[in-house]
């Protein structure tokens, strides 16, 4: 440890690795939600059958012609086979019409 | 969740992540890993496992409602990349204690002092693998970055491994970065814990512990690999407490357990490595996620009548809630963990009891009332979704779940008896067993065979081993 009373210098490497994922944009947002379709997408966790209910009455008091697609139809997002869940969302949303999501819950 | 997100913007679908309260940081951070760190989350005041039905209305409709509303409807800022060093930087010069203070203050370490990762250090490591330095084993999640040898050598030597650890530690990477175990999934709130179990000649070449105190610290090899995974997975997978690590309280990183193959062989038992697919005598590392063990003392008896009734009332009273992923949040994912000293085991296979049979008596006895298992699922967890009727009637889980209506009939806790692990190791004369809690696909048993580089036996030679 110690050299000729100077204690030893170290040159030291990062012990991280390069992030493999670039920046990317997130999608255009919308206008408004009148008229338009929003996935929910769920974890199967944390009251989240509650919750998209409030998140329904809160929008739809808002945004009358605004209508949902159910956590129902897309299968758990956090299960094991989230992979597959999440690949499958692209097809399912165009098959459904969708043009939002809103993804819960993170508790 | 954030996954999720992450993949409807991707194609071109607004999104908005709802988020409790004390998981915004967390949100924050595993954004930037997805290439997104502006992604939009709405926030979920407290935690709603705590909130009665009326303050959970309150919160959503006047709170998190509004923020949906902008999250989808209005641009969010545009955000800038995080500059790093690159690769193979020398990130820092200094004396040992300078060295360790930029570690500690960059969140490179896991406040024990590191072994600073000279290029002399780390290049010795390379004389232990025949893989090249920039060679990636895959890419981990929250931070996504590369698994790189380089980055192996360099934790590994953070950790005080020694080089012919190295072969050992590529395996162990390689099975962290196997999607079937769900690194991903390592900072969720039970905070489990990774256990490593090792298997084969390298046991007693690299002279791991496989005896008394088989858990313990004070063991080089089974301290420093044990000590070097939960380094990687701070540095190079990213979860780091208070961001994406979010053990509610957490456990320090466990030791490798080493199986004592002596023990098996004169009993004739499979080791683990067996069960997971290789042949007895081959190099390999296991891993699985456990939420919590505890140690079942003085399991007396001398026949298999007399001790299996014991292990599996400590098997079942150590699952508790994590039966949720035998039925409900993931399905048939539970591998609970028996971990029997050589004697115990003994005990059992002198009456011709294979470890298959074992198996099958704890899926037989291993069982609690459907109501109990319903009332985890339904009652304690919020989840009101999931029952095992329909479960069944859906073809989701086996016919074992419900046979009849009876509230009272017994239930097993895993989907099938080869779904049971069973590892022996430990003081060679004493009766004690151990239980791991698993934590079922977020951490699901995932093996790797150990590939020895060229010349192994004369490179150990060179070290005098």
């Amino acid at each position: 440890m110690f050299n000729g009373g100077t204690e030893r210098q170290y040159q030291v490497f990062w012990p991280r690795s390069p992030r493999q994922m670039q920046l990317r944009s997130l999608a255009p947002r919308l206008k408004t939600l009148e008229g338009k379709t929003v996935a929910q997408l769920w974890d199967f966790l944390f009251r989240g059958d509650q919750v998209f209910a409030l998140i329904e009455e809160g929008l739809k008091a808002r945004f009358p012609g605004v209508r949902f697609v159910s956590w129902r139809e897309f299968g758990n997002t956090h299960g094991a086979d989230e992979r597959e869940v999440v690949a499958r969302l692209p097809q399912r949303f165009k098959e459904l019409g969708v043009d939002a999501a809103i993804s819960g819950m993170g508790c | 969740m954030l996954r999720a997100s992450a993949a409807c913007e991707a194609g071109g679908i607004p999104s908005s992540s709802l988020v409790c309260e004390g998981f915004i940081r967390q949100a924050a951070t595993t954004s930037v890993g997805l290439g997104m760190p502006n992604l939009p989350v709405a926030r979920v005041p407290g935690h709603v496992g705590v909130q009665s039905n009326e303050e959970l209305g309150r919160n959503i409709l006047e709170v998190t409602v509004e923020r949906v509303i902008a999250n989808l409807t209005c641009e969010p800022a545009q955000a800038g990349e995080p500059l790093e060093p690159r690769p193979r930087e020398v990130v820092f010069k200094g004396d040992f204690d300078a060295v360790n203070r930029c570690f500690y203050e960059n969140e490179w370490s896991d406040g024990l002092p590191i072994v600073p990762p000279t290029r002399e250090k780390v290049e010795a490591f390379f004389a232990f693998t025949d893989r090249g330095p920039d060679e990636v084993l895959g890419v981990l999640l929250p931070d996504n970055r590369a698994a790189t040898v380089w980055s192996i050598a360099v934790n590994g030597v953070m950790a005080g491994c020694r080089p012919e650890y190295m072969p050992i530690l590529v395996a162990l990477i390689e099975a962290m970065a196997d999607p079937r175990y769900g690194v991903e999934h390592s900072g969720n709130t039970p905070g489990g814990e990774t256990l490593i179990i090792l298997n084969g000649p390298i046991v007693k070449q690299l002279g791991f512990n496989y005896t008394q105190g088989a858990l313990r610290d004070g063991f080089l090899p089974n301290t420093s690999v044990g000590r070097f995974w939960r380094l990687y997975l701070r540095n190079v997978a990213g979860f780091l407490p208070h961001k994406n690590d979010k053990a509610t309280f957490g456990n320090t990183w466990r030791v490798v357990l080493a199986e004592n193959e002596e023990a098996l062989a004169k009993i004739s038992w499979e080791p683990n490595s067996v069960e997971m697919g290789f042949n007895a005598g081959d190099n390999t590392v296991t891993i699985a996620r456990y939420t919590g063990s505890s140690a079942l003392s003085s399991v007396s008896g001398s026949t298999p009548e007399q001790v299996l009734p014991i292990l599996a009332d400590g098997v079942l009273k150590q699952t508790l809630w994590t039966i949720v992923f035998t039925v409900g949040l993931t399905m048939g994912t539970l591998r609970p963990l028996l971990v029997l000293s050589p004697i115990l085991a003994e005990t059992i296979a002198r009456r011709g009891w294979s470890k298959a049979d074992v198996k099958r008596y704890l899926f037989e006895h291993c069982r609690i009332p459907a109501w109990e298992f319903e009332r985890q699922l339904r009652d304690w967890s919020q989840k009101p979704i999931w029952n095992l009727a329909e479960e069944a009637r859906l073809g989701h889980i086996p016919k074992v779940f419900h046979e009849s209506d009876d509230p009272n009939r017994m239930v097993p806790i895993v989907f099938k008896p080869a779904d049971f692990m069973i590892a022996v190791t430990g003081d060679v004369l004493r009766h004690n067993a151990h239980v791991f809690a698993h934590n079922g696909a977020l951490g699901y048993p995932v093996g790797k065979r150990i590939r020895l580089p060229e010349g192994w036996e004369r490179r150990l030679a060179e070290l005098g081993k």
